[in-house]
């Protein structure tokens, strides 16, 4: 089984491999690469087409991001060394993957599977603000969120400030916030019942050091419990990522490899970003050394992915991992409006169809584009899953999620750039009995009417 | 070829980031005599403005502002070493000024601030970018060597907001607060936060910021 791979040898090409500065590495390296195998493989952008059905696309976009990632290789930046593999030690890891992977404990245990292009079976799902968060909500937010009956697992907030001062990157509060984090959100999930849930990740822990301070199963992070390896934008690494990665290895945990490709940055426009994000998913097993991928495209200037070049990437790139790769990734919904709208209940209906059908399990759902403390809220997450989870019931075909997804768009697309804020969590949510409040109750069922009438049929 | 034509020549090299090409035509500007002052306000700069505006309405990525900074780069350097010493000087005295920049302690992610870098940098501004992760006492060490108009600091994540708010206090603790304008950003701060640190200016994107030096190295001035 793989990961991890081959860990020492990793690390001695990060020591060894040829030297390049980083400016290099973006303009001489990557972007020059990019251009060439865009024009060879002919990818193109389709905005009429935001789940495209043609599998010769999804191959050839497959190709072209191994053929960018065996060139490019992943930079590490502490040592200036491209870490570069062949294509043969690549499929070695590729080959010994695994089917599926278990994750979570008792009867809260979940198995991340394979996922097909229009597959049948409920996408695992993780419902994760990811969000700052006041010490005094905190435990409320992870509640509502780990209470939710689609939650497969769950992530959590950042906590910003601890016991009245504020949490410092790289100082002791750092490490602090790491152990108070861990223990919270496990107990939040004992006090919704569900103990044994899936905790995807100890945001708050910005460090390393941080991070590494709460591997201990005990009272912090438990083995069946998920560990983030970050990837540096674009395709690049550092010490504080290589550190994690061994640690969580080291003790057996279920490491994720994070990244989100930017529209608009070192990748280009969407079709490089797209090359990008199949070569991210490489070195996410590769690097990184990741049983799950966590994959978060976004535009550089609008900061979510439910823009129609968005949806189109995500589509492509899922359809493009499943008919090539053994991965088993995540896709990370970020909606341009805050809760309590009916626009981000639009997004994230449409990042859920989108990415279900074409193949990603979900994790959802950052809105108000992941810039704005206190607003999120599980109500988000729970539309893109029920989304995605009656997509696959009903054998949703993808020329048919192409068609709900264009309406949906229609509904949306105009105001991307000016969209409403909505409100904070205190304000969508009961936070004493930690339920949504009626006028956000009210709002989610008027738009699941309206996705009723586009054809979507909701098993409840 | 005419002045107007080798002028439009060197803001097109600019425009369509080609190093090569501006480097070439600021050779030939010198060549032909025609004065480089001249050419870098009439060339560079309006061209400098098209790029940043490409971007803006996402016609122009990434890849394009950095090859776009270094063409401005090339050509900036071949011209301002044919001024005459009283040119050089006059040139120095309408910059904008120096800007120190970085991402501070504990945040590694810096392409917002390589952004407003590279947009400040086509605007006129003199660069220092300091990078990713920055120890605050080396940019404040940094941007007295230098010294600096402004220093602005970008932060992503929220836990690294009191990096910024650390470099404002050891400004005030040396008892040079008042030598430099500090601008702040990033994902994770708001208005509220740059108030409430003392910041003297706080931009929501890369465009706002170049305005917002703009505006205050001239209420400086």
């Amino acid at each position: 089984m793989a990961p991890p791979w081959r860990i020492r040898e990793v690390l001695n090409r990060a020591e060894t491999g040829p030297l390049c500065l980083e400016r290099d590495f973006d303009l001489r390296v990557l972007y020059p690469k990019i251009q060439e195998v865009i024009k060879e493989y002919d990818i193109r952008f389709d905005p009429e087409n935001v789940v495209p059905t043609d599998g010769s696309l999804a191959d050839d976009l497959w190709r072209a991001g191994l053929d960018l990632y065996l060139h490019t290789g992943t930079l590490c930046i502490s040592t200036h060394r491209r870490i570069l593999f062949d294509e043969g030690e690549i499929r070695e890891p590729m080959s010994l993957f695994p089917e599926k992977l278990v994750v979570g404990t008792g009867n809260e245990s979940r198995e991340v599977y394979r996922r097909r292009i229009e597959d049948v079976r409920r996408p695992f799902c993780v419902f994760s603000p990811s969000l700052p968060f006041s010490e005094e909500l905190f435990s409320a937010v992870e509640m509502a969120y780990a209470q939710e009956p689609l939650a497969d697992g769950v992530g959590a907030g950042v906590l910003e400030e601890l016991r009245g001062e504020r949490v410092r990157a790289k100082s002791p509060t750092d490490v602090s916030a790491a152990a108070a984090h861990a223990l919270m959100i496990r107990e939040a999930a004992r006090r919704v019942g569900r103990p044994g849930i899936y905790l995807a990740d100890v945001q708050s822990a910005l460090s390393d050091t941080a991070q590494i301070s709460v591997s201990n199963p005990q009272w912090g992070v438990r083995t069946t419990d998920g560990r983030m390896v970050g990837t540096i934008a674009e395709l690049k690494m550092d010490y504080g990522g290589l550190n994690r990665m061994v640690n969580f290895h080291n003790n057996g945990y279920i490491v994720m490899a994070l990244f989100g490709p930017m529209v608009g940055g070192y990748g280009g426009g969407v079709e490089g970003t797209a090359l990008v994000s199949v070569a991210s998913h490489l070195q996410g097993l590769m690097v990184n050394q990741g049983h799950l991928d966590v994959f978060f495209p976004f535009h550089i200037t609008h900061f979510c992915n439910t823009t129609r070049e968005l949806l189109w990437l995500t589509s492509s790139v899922y359809q493009a991992l499943s008919r090539n790769s053994p991965f088993l990734s995540l896709s990370n919904g970020i909606g341009a409006a805050g809760p309590c709208t009916k626009m981000v209940l639009y997004e994230a209906a449409a990042h859920g169809l989108v990415s279900t059908v074409s193949g990603g399990h979900l994790w959802e759902f950052f809105s108000a584009r992941n810039r704005h403390k206190d607003r999120t809220t599980p109500v988000e997450a729970r539309m893109a899953c029920e989304v995605g989870f009656a997509a696959a019931k009903m054998r949703m075909k993808r020329e048919c999620a192409r068609e709900i997804a264009n309406e949906l768009l229609k509904k949306y697309e105009d105001k991307i750039k000016d969209a409403p804020l909505g409100k904070k969590f205190q304000e969508c949510y009961n936070i004493k009995s930690i339920t949504p409040t009626q006028e956000y109750m009210n709002l989610y069922r008027n738009v699941k009417k309206e996705l009723i009438d586009l054809g979507i049929d909701f098993p409840y | 070829m005419s002045t107007g034509d080798l002028i439009r020549k060197l803001s097109q090299s600019v425009v369509e980031y080609d190093e090569e090409a501006a480097k070439k035509a600021a050779e030939e500007i010198l060549r032909a005599g025609i004065d480089p002052l001249m050419a870098i306000e009439e060339g560079i700069s309006p061209a400098a403005r098209i790029v940043g505006e490409k971007f803006e309405k996402g016609e122009y990525f990434l890849p394009h502002l950095l090859l776009a900074a270094e063409a401005v780069k090339v050509a900036s350097d071949i011209l301002t070493a044919g001024l005459r010493m009283k040119d050089r000087l006059e040139m120095e005295a309408k910059g904008l000024g120096d800007v120190v920049i970085a991402t501070v302690s504990g945040d590694i992610h810096d392409i917002g601030k390589n952004i407003v870098a590279l947009l400040l940098s086509v605007n006129g501004f003199k660069i220092h970018d300091l990078g990713r992760d920055v120890e605050s006492m080396a940019i404040v060490q940094r941007a007295i060597d230098v010294k600096a108009d402004i220093i602005a600091l970008s932060a992503l994540m929220s836990t690294t907001l009191p990096s910024q708010r650390e470099v404002i206090e050891i400004l005030r603790a040396m008892g040079i607060r008042d030598r430099f304008i500090v601008m702040v950003g990033g994902g994770s701060t708001t208005k509220e936060w740059a108030e409430e640190i003392n910041a003297d200016g706080w931009a929501e994107t890369a465009e706002k910021a170049v305005e917002l030096a703009q505006s205050l190295i001239k209420g400086r001035r």
